[in-house]
């Protein structure tokens, strides 16, 4: 097996009910249902080779969550064709349906009622783990996500936090090779957030499984894909390492200098576009090729007493990237 | 098959977790049983009369049975299907390596196991505060025909609760109004456990005797008094068997059907 995951010319659309506003928007409804087609993935291809760990990232809306969907089964595709481990997620095999999982931020797989741990012994049969490997799974896990002693109370009782890691638990028990995760971070404060991303990159390295995370939240991709997909009004508008989306789409690099005096400030205008100016502090934005000659220029011509070449943040290039896209469709 | 044990351990775990739901359901049926017990044995208060084929005992064991039987019958988790159709909770049912159906019997089963061992406490209790005179089935051929009538029952409930609560897969606003109808309407008058059928004039019974409905609490006790003669019986296990293979077909089919909306519009 050589490509995890393949995905080529996927087409998903959704056919939506539209209800006009207000009370008569109701009762027309009601009477001749107006269906919209919502066009939720245009057109995509992509493959991932086992043991990749790929962020998917795009505004709200944008397919990602669809996409999963497809990927796990859940959805079938309008057209295109779609295979993981090669199965055709959609027919939900047992064998197929033993090797992947997914987790949703917004959607809970334990009993709420329950202290997970009933839920686990529950997952251990229906993934028909033997006693030994099950021990051995959910010890680790609990090791690693630090849940040994919330695992014997009521899941309705437990933080977003903790909730969210025992969830993670459950999904992998049965040490699935591919794991689809849909926003795992999602209303957790920065510390948990901190925690679940080590944990999946941990995973990742362990186990050699594929992961395919989705995120509108940049932290995540940025400190755990080395491959991002980027995915806008259901069409891919970057598929590659996280660096080249820097140098392909970062025309400008910035300078920050730590000036001794005010005197000239406002000459500096002339040596590149000023993006912030908080004395001593000033920001400059410089294009890529001239980024030497300007700092030069700078050395010589101001009193500078500090001067760092940065990359443009990466959330901030996916910001134009996104605009760009959204300019493009009007 | 250890899953399915599994599964069924859980939702005992779950329905006691809910104990109070749990208890105010059980008082409820004792309810309904109470007052029918004074409606009849008031009836009935000069024990040689006769009414409808039923005498005192008879109508009392009746009375008795439908705790009994709708325990075994109509408890049930599938009636939680609507809620987990609408608010998109199935898809993580569907991404287990479970089947569907056996899950939300097995399901079903543990939660007769209970309501059953209440019920049966509760009788016992009836019984000693009322002390009514019970009516045996002591003919073996009846009771094994009582038997397979309540195994049909079962069934039948099960494929007609999955049939209705799969309505939530298109109006997933008003998924659990029509399980509710079905329970408070159907399930308590049609099927004969807030009064005997055969109190109805015959042309209302033989209409009644072609739906499924009384095949679920009446006609198993029907049997179980013997008021019913062998061929009368057999003619009405066919007819509910008839139905029984109509509607799990249906549910199948309309479970296919029900999944391509799910996965064609992720609810």
């Amino acid at each position: 097996m050589d490509r995890a995951i393949v995905v080529d010319h996927l087409i998903k659309n959704f056919e939506v009910n539209v209800k006009k506003p207000g009370l008569t928007g109701s009762i027309l409804s009601l009477i001749k249902p107006e269906k919209k087609i919502v066009r939720a993935l245009k057109n995509i291809s992509f493959s991932i080779q086992p043991g990749e760990l790929v962020g998917f990232i795009g505004p709200n809306g944008a397919g990602k969550t669809t996409t999963l969907k497809v990927l796990s089964g859940l959805l079938y595709p309008t057209n295109g064709f779609v295979q993981v481990l090669n199965y055709d997620p959609w027919e939900r095999r047992t064998e197929f349906l033993k090797k992947i999982s997914l987790v949703m931020g917004q959607k809970r797989q334990l009993w709420w009622d329950l202290p997970a741990i009933e839920s686990l012994e529950l997952y251990k049969e229906i993934y028909e783990l033997p006693q030994h490997d099950y021990a051995k799974n959910l010890e680790e896990l609990v090791d690693l996500l630090e849940v040994r002693k919330i695992l014997n109370i009521q899941v309705r009782k437990l933080s977003l936090g903790q909730r969210m890691r025992l969830e993670l638990i459950s999904a992998l028990l049965h040490k699935p090779e591919i794991l689809f995760l849909d926003e795992p971070t999602i209303g957790l404060d920065v510390v948990a957030q901190q925690k679940v991303r080590d944990f999946i990159y941990d995973y990742n390295r362990r186990n050699n499984s594929t992961i395919l995370l989705t995120s509108h939240n940049m932290d995540d991709v940025v400190n755990l894909a080395r491959r991002v997909i980027v995915i806008d009004q259901g069409k891919i508008i970057f598929d590659g390492v996280l660096d080249n989306l820097v140098e392909q789409f970062a025309k400008e690099k910035i300078i920050k200098v730590y000036l001794s005096n005010e005197e000239n400030i406002k000459e500096i205008e002339r040596i590149g576009k000023v993006r912030n100016i908080s004395y001593p502090l000033v920001t400059l934005s410089v294009p890529r090729q001239t980024v030497a000659l300007a700092a030069s220029e700078l050395l010589q011509n101001f009193p500078v007493e500090d001067l760092t070449i940065e990359e443009i943040p990466i959330e901030e290039i996916i910001r134009t990237l996104f605009k760009k896209s959204a300019k493009n469709r009007k | 098959m250890k899953k399915y044990l599994q599964v069924l351990k859980i939702t005992f775990q779950q329905e006691l977790a809910y104990r109070l739901n749990f208890i105010m359901w059980r008082v409820r049926n004792v309810m309904q049983v109470f007052l029918m017990f004074f409606l009849w044995d008031s009836v009935f208060s000069d024990s040689s009369r006769q009414f409808f084929g039923y005498n005192r005992s008879k109508m009392l064991t009746y009375i008795f049975g439908i705790l009994i039987i709708k325990a075994i019958v109509f408890s049930s988790r599938t009636i939680e299907l609507s809620g987990i159709i609408s608010d998109g909770t199935l898809a993580q049912y569907l991404l287990k390596p479970i089947n569907f159906f056996k899950y939300w019997f097995t399901a079903d089963i543990a939660s007769k196991i209970l309501n059953l061992s209440f019920s049966f406490v509760e009788t016992i209790l009836l019984f000693l505060i009322f002390k009514p005179e019970i009516y045996f089935q002591s003919n073996p051929i009846y009771l094994l025909l009582f038997f397979i009538s309540l195994l049909i029952a079962v069934l039948l409930f099960f494929a007609i609760v999955f049939l209705i609560n799969m309505v939530s897969f298109w109006t997933p606003e008003a998924g659990w109004a029509l399980p509710f109808l079905f329970i408070v309407i159907i399930g308590d008058f049609l099927s004969g456990s807030v009064f005997p059928l055969d109190i109805f004039s015959k042309s209302y019974q033989n209409i009644f005797y072609s739906l499924p409905f009384p095949y679920l609490v009446f006609f198993p006790l029907q049997i179980y008094l013997g008021k019913l003669s062998i061929s009368v019986v057999i003619n009405g296990m066919f007819i509910s068997l008839g139905w029984l293979i109509i509607l799990w077909f249906s549910m199948k089919y309309v479970w296919q059907r029900g999944l391509k909306k799910f996965s064609s519009e992720g609810i």
